[in-house]
């Protein structure tokens, strides 16, 4: 594997078997030692998910790499929350790199400067490998990991947008276009919806808090877009507000299956899977799972296109991501730091897109045509996500209160779907939220 | 578990207990026994208490800092309708899940009771539910409760009934996490309960025989009085355990749809693991212990009178 | 035939009694032997055909599913002998001072939820730096396994007969030999019983690992409980898991179901 040359090796998949030596002959012509801290060891908490398993099966690699001994926890995402959050308040984290969701930590994590500045560490040549080229990260996810002072404590890992997932058969058979709209798409689930055959025209998130990113999903297409606004008030309750609060209560409540008010992507994901709900709008992630032929009935029939437009003037998907950081507190903050180059890696960002494991933080695989070709995935898929990064926004506020606000508003949501008055609900759980906020702010 | 106890709950410190006496008191000599259980037991469960309530004292959000505030977060608590309804849903459950428990259990212990081929067998399988890691045993009921998919609905639509919604609607939640805890707890009560039957004494049944009396009224009038000690017992582990119910909760609904199932301790874990009030948290403790401690004292006084009657 | 008919349906109400545990345990092992495919179909699979381990292989291919079975091990059993070594002599104690109030503080001890415990534990365990170890997990089980092993001997120690005791002493020994030579042999059920169940109340706690443990000392609930995994969920292995979890304490209960029923009635009897 030694002789294959950097630029054969990115130019092709054969990148998605090589990386490691990739990484390591770079090194040598640079002669950026990979291995100066050989011998130690450091501890990784990632989330579970497509992403975290990347990182698990390559590990190794990692270690063969560095002469690191690499100790990686693999732990599902609200545990890992809990976990990262508790462990850092309490001032001594046992874990040396973590993963940090940017639209609910971000900005927790970066007021209380838990995290390491990681621009210095870029800028430093000793420690930062010539070929890192931190130029390729996309300038949104850039600014995405970058806190308000400036400071960027964690290198962004990967964006999830929320996208469309249609069931190409179902539409087919009764001749429905791919909305382009919210209303178009409510029509359309209608048409779709054949209770004989227990088919319905839509599945989504009805869970509490689980369903705040979908409400954010049709919020964007306003002229409004945001849950806050520009003097950091709530704009939660406002005519947008319950547009967008309307919309969810009939898709959940018309054309989507019973039981949906306790619907998580884990219950929307087994539904579509079996071919049961024509339309589903959630994060791109589910990709991998939903062309999975061992556990799918919908696998090679599963379309794909951007989340359809709202009235506003602009067309935006909802954005999520995370990012890698560095505990200040972590005294070994050099190893931590390979790891990190290594984990965000150009050959390892490829692997990321082309098993459809998620959205890299660089730019330069999706320029990957060749890898792009020989994935699995159809090309539809890649073009969407394309597609999706030139319109993503943020789908949460940047709060620290995050999770609570998701909770409260959530519930607002979930009882919207039993018949209460959406307006209303809106108003109530706004004027809940809005002191916790207030608090939250003044801290700052 | 097994538990019940002589004790009324004055709660005094186990130090005194483990004090030693220069009096040669028999009886007192037997303290050192208990000294070890008594150091543990400050050590794991007395600590606890008293940070608990200290912390309660400030407003303290992991990652913030850690303000004084006296009361505030007792006065924030009983203004705050979540933890209201909460509580509701928490006594709501109880009652169920000790109701449904107390009258299978008791059916149950009754027919355990008959002597009949293979009854140890059927005993063993019976206790099962309650041995079974609650954990594991819940992530399959999820999977059973999928409204579209899960096999319960398919043996309802089967026999002709319509589907439920069963975790997944506002109404139906509560009673479904009620079934699932009875699923589990039965078997206790039925134990308990077992155990009471056979120390009943013979001599009433023949009185009641001669006097003629049915099954029925047998059961109504000699049985269900004698063994009401046991019943009684029962009903404190039971209301005890229905309120500490956490693990089921936590990992089929996590308090949803909506906040349809958020009993106090979902409350709990949410404010202090997702929102991190640690201040709040640690009321919320405090306030819900107050509560169990009530109850548990009504309960054992009612067993007093029990006794006495 | 009227018995005959009463015999029929007193049978027919000990198989509902019994079949609602036969039939959850069964379904688990229905859908761990069985395909993602067949898991989620509809109508339902009953009998896997052909039946798969692959869910079994999966399990232990992508978890460190034998560490975590260590740890559980270590944990329960650890915490049992604990709770063995202070909870035997304290019960006897208990029992022979008639010290309701010990009594009554191990009662309230048994009545917290255990939630409330853990925000100061783990402060004290992360100030003491002893988290990533197993020793938190140990200590905090204490409060489940302290209080069952204490009840448990108090009833049994009330119940037997004082004379054996009293003439040992009155030929001299003293009272830690009557305990040792005299009570601790005579109590040896109720030993038995309060060690079954310290072990399996320990082994299915949740709660306090979710919070305490890290990567290398996860106990078995929570590594299951873990595999619901974002983006991606498998009916197949999660049962599979879920299964080998509670296989071992299905097993230690219908082996010694004998000494169960006679520990918890008379726990809960004697307490009374």
């Amino acid at each position: 594997m030694r002789s294959i040359t950097r630029r054969t090796a990115l130019g092709g998949g054969a990148a998605l078997l090589s990386a490691p030596a990739i990484v390591e002959k770079a090194g040598a012509q640079s002669a950026f030692d990979w291995r100066r801290f050989r011998g130690e060891r450091i501890e990784v908490t990632v989330q579970l998910s497509p992403r975290g398993q990347l990182l698990q099966q390559a590990g190794k690699e990692f270690e063969d790499l560095t002469g690191i001994k690499l100790g990686l926890e693999v732990v599902p995402e609200q545990q890992h929350r809990q976990k990262t959050i508790v462990e850092f308040a309490s001032g001594r984290p046992s874990f040396d790199v973590t993963e940090v969701s940017l639209h609910v930590n971000k900005r927790q994590v970066g007021k209380a400067r838990w995290c390491a500045d990681v621009k210095a560490l870029v800028a430093d040549p000793a420690l930062t490998a010539p070929d890192f080229d931190f130029a390729d990260f996309g300038e949104g996810m850039v600014k995405y990991a970058t806190q308000a002072d400036g400071r960027m404590d964690t290198l962004p890992a990967f964006a999830d947008y929320f996208i469309l997932y249609y069931n190409k058969e179902l539409l087919a058979a009764r001749n429905v276009e791919v909305p382009k709209t919210w209303d178009e798409m409510f029509e359309a689930a209608k048409r779709l919806t054949d209770a004989s055959k227990q088919v319905h025209g839509h599945v989504g998130r009805g869970l509490k808090n689980a369903n705040v990113v979908l409400w954010s999903s049709y919020l964007l297409g306003t002229p409004q877009r945001d849950m806050i606004d520009a003097n950091r008030q709530l704009i939660t309750d406002t005519p947008d507000a319950v547009w967008a609060g309307e919309t969810y209560r009939k898709f959940l409540r018309d054309v989507s299956p019973p039981g949906s008010i306790g619907f998580n992507w884990n219950e929307c994901q087994t539904t579509f899977m079996q071919g049961r709900a024509a339309m589903w709008v959630d994060g791109i992630g589910f990709a991998a799972p939903l062309e999975d032929r061992t556990r799918s009935r919908v696998a090679g029939k599963v379309g794909y296109a951007l989340v359809p437009r709202g009235p506003g003037p602009e067309h935006h998907c909802a954005l999520f991501g995370a990012g890698y950081g560095i505990p200040e507190a972590s005294r070994k903050k050099g190893p931590a730091w390979l790891f990190i180059q290594w984990a965000l890696s150009k050959p390892m960002q490829l692997r990321m897109l082309a098993d459809g494991r998620g959205v890299p933080a660089r730019a330069s695989p999706f320029r990957n045509e060749e890898a792009i070709g020989r994935s699995h995935f159809p090309r539809e898929f890649f073009q969407t996500l394309e597609a999706s990064s030139k319109i993503a926004r943020a789908g949460l506020p940047e709060i620290v209160p995050v999770t609570q606000f998701r909770d409260v508003v959530g519930t607002a949501l979930t009882n919207t779907i039993s018949g209460a008055d959406v307006a209303a609900e809106l108003k109530r759980a706004t004027a809940e939220f809005r002191p916790v906020l207030e608090q939250s702010e003044r801290e700052t | 578990m097994p538990s019940g106890g002589a004790a009324t709950l004055a709660g005094a410190p186990a130090a005194e207990a483990a004090r030693p006496r220069r009096r040669r008191n028999y009886a007192r000599r037997y303290a050192w026994f208990i000294v070890p259980a008594a150091v543990v037991v400050v050590a794991v469960i007395v600590f606890p208490w008293a940070f608990t309530l200290y912390v309660s004292a400030f407003d303290w959000r992991l990652g913030g800092e850690r303000r004084w505030v006296g009361l505030a977060n007792y006065a924030a608590l009983f203004g705050d309708a979540r933890f209201g309804w909460a509580m509701l849903r928490t006594l709501l459950y109880t009652a169920l899940a000790v109701v449904f428990p107390l009258v299978l259990g008791l059916a149950a212990a009754l027919a355990f009771h008959r002597r009949f081929p293979l009854r140890g067998l059927a005993r063993a399988v019976f206790i099962l539910p309650m041995m079974a890691t609650p954990v594991a045993v819940a992530l399959v009921w999820t999977m059973m409760f999928h409204p579209q998919l899960g096999v319960l609905n398919w043996l309802l639509t089967t026999a002709g009934l319509p589907p439920s919604m069963w975790v997944y609607s506002a109404n139906t939640v509560i009673p479904t996490l009620v079934m699932v805890e009875v699923w589990h707890w039965t078997p206790l009560v039925m134990l308990l309960l077992l155990g009471g039957l056979a120390a009943l004494p013979v001599d009433p049944y023949e009185a009641a025989k001669i006097d003629g009396a049915t099954p029925w009224q047998a059961f109504r009038h000699v049985t269900l009085p004698l063994l009401m000690p046991f019943i009684v017992v029962a009903l404190i582990i039971r209301t005890i355990d229905a309120l500490k119910a956490f693990d089921t909760i936590y990992v089929i609904t996590q308090g949803g749809p909506g906040s349809a199932s958020e009993t106090i301790n979902i409350f709990l874990y949410l404010q202090a693991f997702a929102f991190y009030n640690m201040g709040y948290a640690s009321a919320v403790v405090v306030v819900f212990f107050a509560i169990i401690m009530a109850l548990a004292a009504l309960l054992l006084w009612t067993r007093q009178r029990v006794k006495l009657a | 035939m009227r018995r005959l008919l009463e015999r029929l349906g007193f049978g027919f109400a000990v198989l509902v009694l019994v079949s609602p545990a036969v039939l959850v345990f069964l379904w688990m092992l229905s859908l761990s032997l069985k395909t993602e495919l067949d898991n989620t179909a509809w109508p339902p699979v009953f009998i896997p055909d052909p039946p798969t381990l692959d869910n079994y292989r999966e399990v232990f291919a992508r978890n460190d599913f034998l560490l975590y079975a260590w740890n559980s091990v270590v944990v329960s059993v650890s915490s049992t002998l604990l709770a063995l070594a202070v909870g035997v002599p304290a019960g006897y104690g208990i029992a022979k001072m008639q010290a309701v109030r010990a009594a009554a503080l191990i009662l309230v001890a048994r009545i917290t939820p255990g939630l409330s415990y853990l925000i100061p534990l783990f402060l004290l365990f992360q100030w003491l730096e002893l988290t990533g170890t197993l020793f938190p997990i140990v200590i905090t089980h204490l409060v489940i396994t302290v209080p069952i092993v204490v009840w448990v001997m108090i009833s049994f120690f009330e119940g037997l007969p004082g004379e054996l005791e009293e003439a040992a002493l009155v030929d001299g020994a003293t009272i830690w030999q009557a305990f040792r030579h005299v009570a601790l042999p005579l109590a040896r059920p109720g030993i038995t019983v309060a060690t079954i169940l310290a072990f399996i109340f320990s082994w299915n706690n949740f709660v306090f690992a979710m919070v305490l443990a890290g990567r290398e000392t996860r106990t078995l609930p929570v590594a299951v409980n873990n595999m619901l995994t974002f983006e991606q969920i498998a009916w197949g292995p999660l049962s599979a898991a879920a299964l080998l979890v509670t296989l071992p304490v299905l097993l230690l209960t219908l082996l010694a179901q004998k000494q169960i029923v006679a520990g918890l009635t008379a726990g809960g009897v004697k307490g009374a």
